[in-house]
């Protein structure tokens, strides 16, 4: 059993790590007001940006560039979701139609630069992130065979983002005021916060982390973008954010406990004492625990209490 | 004011990119002389997949440069359902394609709908044969010609490459969805292991034969690899499309690591696929389905008059139909004259590679 539990959680942490921070770019955009359903988009835009990047550069820089794609993923997730700030914020265009027009968008946009930039809609790289085991800590009994063995760099790279955004959101001006958008931000705005200037930059920082997402994906399990990438991870992120209650650390639980049925799911036939498991619940498990969330949170209203609602300064 | 003239701006980027999308696949070659139209529909996946649709398209492709008589376009189908496969080969067959090419075996129905509506145009079912839905008796028509491969052939001779090639004489097998083709993969490959097994004195053992589910589950593919490197298995046959591209991603980590995992790649030579950064590659052999072949010679049947409409064609190891690649750079020198062997012995018909899991309970008894 043990061994089945090693061989299980550290696939389940590099599953979850580009799951748990599309969601937590999600949570931004959502703290300051804005409903980003483009998340999947923006994990797309991410993921192409990074492959062509890491192909195109792969040769002069060798390792470094799967560093570089990353930052250039997460550079063109976050001028990309401009578009979306734009129509939703400044606009005051419904959310949702907006972030759906990011998804569809950003499938054939990608699509069609990959087509014509290298000539075929699937762009390989040679070498991403290499699974290692961490020096020292993966000698830690327990601990050590869980998260420290086999482990992605980006792995790490995302709980650090994880505990610096739940810092700068709970214990910073910045996040109080970000928050306070998508509260009242007409009790914002009257206490002389730009709201909309706040709501951009939440919208842009969901860009960022959702294409740094997309990047994670490429240079980790996916290794080559292809129309593929649009799996739905930025829907399932949409959904840990939900369950997730739109904290941090209760997005981190949903992610981890969405990537962990996956990939037991997967797993399940690999070991005897699994198999007889059915593979239909671990599957179903994510969408299924979302929607009984939904049905027993929705009466106290866990998520911001503005997101999805344009801000109007004449609205009281 | 200024407002007003961004959103103008950005809502005609917007336009224009998604036209620009849909247009990629526009033929602007204006001809002379008159040349035949040749339609493709894309089965599930896009036409660069690297693998079906990839391999038929060129295979079309390859006509079209060496004979210069055809002009050829692909559709890809809005949905993967028979209304949108038969939207799609109305779409080209009204635009005047007179050849209509299809590969997979998920356009069965459609194309018996499709071939009594259109008695004019000729269509190519790679991989399937018409049947109405939900019997599985193969309606005649005589515009249609169906084409199989044998899969089991080449997954025999991945079988003995493998068995003989493995360290750790623990072998697996990731199959996509539980389909026909993919079946036959694994058995002709299950078949192949016990052949090498028996005549070459091999140990090998397949320790883990699962079927995903899926052929996009990218994921998945990973988990699975390294689940099965992680008991040991060190050479791993996928049949699985985009899951074994999670395969190959995972061998290709490892084997960056300087760890010796082998993939099996399929329908085409995957060899740059498994290409990492010292430029060795992660795979060992494919077990390799020539639909380019196909696609090519029934065009040309069809245009020099000899097309064998309503017949059920096989293409097997003696019309090299299926097999290996010609180079095999990860394969021994040893390993190869065997396989050969192997090779002989089919097609002296010795053997009979099984197509099910009757048959190979009694193969090699």
């Amino acid at each position: 059993m043990w061994d089945i539990i090693t061989n299980i959680v550290p696939l389940a942490l590099a599953y979850t790590a580009p799951l748990l921070i599309i969601a937590l770019g999600g949570l931004y955009s959502e703290r300051s007001g804005v409903v980003n359903i483009g998340l999947e988009g923006l994990m797309g835009i991410g993921a192409f940006t990074s492959a062509l990047v890491i192909s195109k550069t792969a040769g002069n820089l060798g390792h470094t560039a799967v560093y570089v794609g990353l930052l250039a993923a997460a550079l063109a997730g976050g001028i990309f979701s401009v578009l979306h700030a734009f129509a939703s914020v400044t606009m005051r265009s419904d959310q949702v139609v907006s972030g759906t027009a990011i998804n569809i968008l950003s499938a054939a946009l990608t699509v069609y630069l990959a087509r014509s930039l290298t000539g075929s809609a699937n762009i390989q790289i040679v070498s991403g992130f290499i699974k290692r085991d961490v020096p020292v800590l993966s000698k830690i009994p327990v601990i050590g065979p869980l998260f420290f063995r086999e482990a992605y760099i980006t792995t790490l790279i995302v709980f650090l983002i994880v505990v610096f955004s739940w810092f700068i959101l709970y214990y910073r001006p910045f996040g109080l005021r970000l928050r306070a958008c998508g509260e009242n931000p007409q009790a914002a705005d009257s206490l002389g916060i730009n709201v909309l200037k706040m709501r951009y930059i939440g919208v842009i920082i969901s860009g960022v982390l959702a294409g740094l997402g997309g990047g994670i994906v490429i240079t980790t399990y996916s290794g080559e973008f292809s129309p593929l990438v649009y799996s739905g991870l930025g829907f399932l992120a949409l959904a840990a954010l939900i369950f997730g209650k739109w904290n941090p650390w209760g997005v981190v639980g949903a992610s981890l406990f969405f990537g962990l049925a996956k990939t037991v799911a997967d797993m399940s036939k690999l070991f005897e004492g699994l198999k007889g498991m059915p593979n239909i619940i671990f599957n179903t498990f994510p969408y299924v625990v979302t929607l009984v969330a939904l049905v027993l949170f929705s009466k106290n209203a866990a998520g911001p209490k503005a997101a999805g609602e344009p801000y109007d300064p004449g609205k009281r | 004011m200024s407002k007003k003239i961004l959103s103008t701006v950005l809502a005609i980027t917007v336009l224009v990119l998604s036209f620009a999308t849909g247009c990629t696949n526009k033929q602007s070659t204006p001809s002379t002389q008159e040349k035949t139209k040749v339609g493709m529909v894309t089965d599930s996946g896009t036409i660069d997949d690297k693998s079906f649709n990839q391999g038929t398209w060129e295979g079309i492709k390859k006509y079209a440069a060496d004979k210069g008589t055809i002009e050829e376009k692909y559709l890809q189908p809005s949905g993967e359902q028979e209304t949108d496969y038969i939207n799609a080969i109305n779409d080209l067959v009204d635009s005047g394609y007179k050849i209509v090419v299809t590969p997979g075996f998920k356009f069965e129905t459609a194309i018996n709908k499709a071939a009594d509506a259109h008695k004019d145009s000729t269509f190519i079912l790679i991989d399937g044969m018409p049947h109405e839905e939900g019997k599985f008796d193969f309606v005649k028509h005589d515009n249609v010609v169906s084409v199989f491969f044998t899969e089991h052939e080449a997954g025999f001779l991945a079988g003995v490459a493998s068995a003989l090639s493995t360290k750790t004489n623990k072998l697996g097998f990731v199959g996509g969805m539980k389909i026909p083709p993919v079946e036959k993969f694994g058995i002709g490959f299950k078949a192949g292991v016990l052949y090498a097994n028996k005549t070459f004195g091999t140990k090998a053992e397949i320790v883990d034969y699962i079927y995903q589910g899926t052929f996009d589950d990218v994921a998945a593919g990973q988990t699975l690899a390294a689940g099965m490197y992680n008991k040991g298995v060190d050479i791993i046959f996928h049949a699985a499309g985009g899951v074994g591209a999670g395969v190959f991603n995972e061998a290709k980590q490892r084997a960056e690591k300087g760890q010796k995992v082998w993939v099996v790649g399929v329908d085409v030579d995957q060899y740059e696929t498994g290409k990492i950064s010292n430029g060795s590659s992660v795979t060992l052999t494919s077990a390799m389905k020539r639909i380019d072949v196909a696609a090519y010679d029934y065009i040309d049947a069809k245009l020099n008059g000899n097309f064998p409409g309503g017949q059920i064609i096989t293409l097997s190891l003696a019309e090299n139909g299926v097999g290996l690649p010609e180079n095999n750079p990860n394969l021994s020198a040893d390993t190869i004259t065997k396989v050969e062997q192997a090779k002989k012995d089919v097609l002296d018909k010795k053997i009979t590679v099984p197509t099910s899991e009757d048959e190979l309970a009694k193969f090699m008894k």
